[in-house]
């Protein structure tokens, strides 16, 4: 208990008696946290934007005129029931047939090819939103039902299949892009974290060196570098999470209505925090320490 | 309490610092280890406190063997033995009280008790006054009595001194080799590693010369003779 007590008595002395090293150590932490965040940030307007792109794409089955509402009922139910889809509605023949009205309003020969046809020539559509481009696929299969594959009279899928499939790929090589870019950041700040702490350990190293000299464990040596390393990380993240929280509270109205989505910067930085940063810190102390046990083996052979 | 029996130590690719050296110091002894630049003196203390390991031979220090002893073993070695080194090797970032209480921290001693011995040795090198001071606010000599205190505050029973007024003018040199002579006279064996001719010559005690990585003579109230 004593010595648990002096470990850490002594790792704040370590930070404080060398404030402008702890600072420099500290502010390189606090731009990695910073820099991390920011790759979250890119991540989740990558998603966005794919998301917001896929959400536009639907497809649509009309059935074929005189189709009963009950049959309708039952193959969006079967199509809900599947884990591909997302989304199902039912059009009504009326509203299909108000919605090309309003659609060729200012078209009188459309509009005129109505009365030539005589009554509602519009069936029932199901208009289908899948919770994933690759999904269109498996949804256009279960379309083909035999208990309604003879109702359904057009799937309008294969107009836009190409461009699904061009979607689906981008939104692949976006997301894949999106992890290299990622996993490359995320190398850079080990680097920077491994030789930020290699650097003020090695301002320590005649210190280490005494201390061994003096009859001093490797443990009782160790250990309050082990702390600092965590006292270091913590304030980091807690002056990383000062700049973040704010600046996202801010940014978010405008993250929200420019991707069209629901509040999810703040949702991140702010409901949740606790994981978001609890897991930086957990990724970050681990590297300090490590590099900090690491760059510590060599001094303490004495 | 010290046998060194047909040690060589030799430094790749093939230099050797010392050949063949056998020696014997009784407890209680002040001997001064002499012999000019090079001559493996320093080698000598550094196997003494286990910094270095012979390549060959036998070096027993306080019943330990150092030629066999294990990494985890050499704290506990170093906490029987006091060593002064020529620049001090004090923690800068910590008091000249902190400098001398941190080897009794690490054995886990109690706060009260430590605060007791680092007053009783600091009034013993004349620092009691410095106790709050950093290293870099005091002199030379001072910063070589918290070396001095700081190797005391285990009561070892051996001191090994390497060079410890290499860095200091006459007055200061004087005065830490007065205040060896004292830990002596309370029954510390003291191995004091040196090429200053006026100490040796003053202490009038046993002298062992090195030449060439060899001892060359062994004389009880010896005088310095290169």
């Amino acid at each position: 208990m004593i010595t648990l007590f002096r470990i850490i008595k002594s790792a704040f002395q370590h930070f404080f008696r060398n404030i402008w090293l702890s600072l420099t150590t500290v502010s390189v932490l606090v731009l990695t946290f910073l820099i991390l965040d920011i790759l979250l940030v890119l991540n989740l307007a990558t998603n966005a934007a794919i998301s917001n792109v896929e959400s536009r794409v639907d497809i649509s089955a009309s059935f074929k005129v005189g189709t009963v509402t009950e049959d309708v009922q039952s193959a969006a139910a079967y199509l809900r029931s599947l884990v591909e889809v997302k989304e199902v509605s039912i059009v009504t023949p009326d509203e299909a047939l108000e919605s090309f009205k309003t659609k060729h309003a200012d078209n009188p020969t459309i509009l005129a090819s109505l009365d030539e046809v005589g009554g509602n020539p519009f069936g029932y559509q199901l208009v289908i939103q899948a919770n994933s481009v690759d999904n269109y696929p498996t949804i256009l299969e279960a379309l083909d039902h035999p208990s309604f594959r003879d109702k359904i009279e057009e799937k309008d899928f294969s107009d836009h299949e190409l461009l699904l499939n061009r979607l689906s790929e981008i939104s692949y090589k976006a997301r894949l892009f999106g992890s290299i870019i990622f996993g490359i950041f995320l190398l850079i700040a080990v680097i920077i974290i491994l030789n930020t702490v290699r650097v003020a350990t090695f301002v320590h190293r005649e210190e280490i060196a005494i201390m061994r000299l003096v009859g001093a464990t490797g443990w009782f040596i160790r250990a309050p570098y082990l702390v600092e390393a965590i006292i270091f990380t913590l304030l980091a993240l807690i002056i990383s999470a000062a700049i973040i929280i704010p600046v996202s509270i801010a940014l978010d109205p405008l993250f929200a209505s420019y991707f069209e989505t629901p509040a999810q910067l703040k949702n991140l930085f702010v409901y949740q925090s606790p994981i978001v940063f609890g897991l930086e810190f957990a990724a970050m102390a681990t590297v300090c320490l490590v590099s900090t046990a690491v760059a510590m083996r060599k001094y303490l052979r004495v | 309490m010290i046998r060194l029996k047909n040690v060589s130590k030799i430094y790749p690719p093939n230099l050797a610092a010392l050949q063949n050296v056998s020696l014997h110091i009784k407890p209680g002894e002040l001997v001064s280890i002499v012999g000019q630049s090079g001559t493996g003196k320093t080698t000598l203390a550094k196997l003494l406190f286990a910094e270095e390991q012979p390549t060959q031979g036998e070096v027993i220090i306080g019943g330990w063997d150092i030629s066999k002893i294990k990494a985890t073993e050499v704290p506990y070695l170093r906490r029987q033995l006091g060593v002064v080194f020529q620049d001090y090797k004090l923690l800068p970032q910590k008091t000249v009280f902190e400098n001398v209480a941190f080897a009794l921290e690490s054995v886990g001693i109690n706060g009260r008790r430590i605060k007791e011995n680092v007053s009783q040795v600091l009034k013993i090198v004349n620092l009691a006054d410095c106790a709050h001071r950093y290293p870099r606010q005091l002199s030379g000599g001072e910063q070589q009595r918290v070396a001095i205190a700081r190797s005391l505050i285990h009561k070892p029973k051996i001191i090994v001194a390497d060079e410890p007024t290499g860095n200091l003018d006459t007055i200061n040199t004087h005065e830490i080799v007065n205040l060896l002579k004292k830990i002596n006279e309370f029954g510390t064996t003291v191995v004091l590693v040196t090429h200053n001719r006026d100490i040796v010559n003053h202490l009038r005690r046993r002298v062992i010369t090195l030449s060439d990585g060899q001892i060359i003579s062994d004389e009880e109230e010896g005088r310095y003779r290169l």
